[in-house]
């Protein structure tokens, strides 16, 4: 039997370090991965709290969160071809077609 | 030995979890994108193996499918698909990396603290303890039929929500990818 502190303590781990990467990386397909573990930990989160609670809801919801991950990828990484046939680099902090 | 035995799953979980942030340690740290995907990859099957030890088999076979069998080959293509290697001499991180650094260790010791009151404080124990098993799974009823009765009795309109968003979501993929002279 998990106990409910160490769940809650590895999502918050990875959430951070997903949090981390999202802030301190320039390159864009990096920062889509950390979106992706930032994802995975509310999952971990959203499991263990089905079990807390003894139903599916919980589990059912997790489903839903990977789909719409799934979705999230698929567009960020076309984003990402499309920048690179613009601009020929990935690097966020050279995205500045905005700036006058 | 015996002591690890017995409280094997929470040893597992944890030995997985652990394994699962390091492998986000390799992917936020790592020169090489292609290394940075393996690591991806390696946290993602210790997060399915957290989601087996946490008794939700279909979500961890799920995510065994969806991100090591999908997403990382995509995230693969695209990564053989766009040139970096000229652009590695120019570092990795970004110029505010000197704030950003100190900002998520700042958050990390306020929700710490936070966290170890709220969990490990003392009128904490028995709130937050796992049930032994879920209410719509019997005997004769597996994770994944129970999983599939809450998500189709309770979520039927999430559900259709996100078959739409992942239509526009194929559409808008090969729409934004596609190249302009065809």
């Amino acid at each position: 039997m998990v106990s409910m502190n160490a769940v809650l303590l590895i999502s918050f781990l990875l959430w951070s370090v997903g949090v981390a990467g999202v802030l301190i990386r320039r390159n864009a397909l990096v920062i889509l991965m950390c979106v992706e573990l930032m994802l995975n930990a509310a999952n971990l989160n959203f499991i263990a709290f089905a079990r807390m609670s003894g139903t599916v809801h919980g589990q059912a919801f997790a489903l839903l969160v990977m789909g719409f991950a799934a979705a999230e990828v698929a567009v960020g990484l076309a984003l990402v071809v499309a920048l690179y046939r613009k601009k020929g680099n990935i690097q966020v902090d050279e995205i500045n077609l905005l700036k006058g | 030995m015996e002591k690890l035995l017995v409280n094997i799953g929470q040893n597992l979980f944890v030995l997985f979890g652990l394994l699962a942030v390091g492998g986000a340690g390799v992917l936020i740290f790592s020169k090489s994108a292609v290394h940075s995907v393996i690591g991806f990859l390696f946290s993602m099957i210790c997060v399915a193996g957290c989601f087996l030890s946490l008794q939700a088999e279909f979500l961890g076979v799920a995510q065994l499918l969806v991100y090591a069998g999908g997403i990382v080959v995509l995230f693969l293509f695209v990564v053989m698909l766009v040139e970096l290697t000229k652009y590695q001499e120019k570092g990795i991180f970004q110029t505010q990396t000197k704030f950003a650094i100190p900002l998520v260790g700042a958050g990390l010791l306020i929700f710490g603290g936070v966290f170890r009151a709220a969990l490990f404080g003392a009128s904490a124990e028995d709130a937050l303890t796992l049930q032994q098993g879920l209410v719509g799974a019997t005997e004769n009823l597996g994770n994944a039929q129970a999983v599939s009765r809450g998500l189709f009795a309770n979520f039927i309109l999430p559900f259709e929500i996100l078959s739409v968003i992942l239509l526009v979501a194929l559409v808008g993929a090969i729409v934004l990818a596609k190249s302009e002279r065809v």
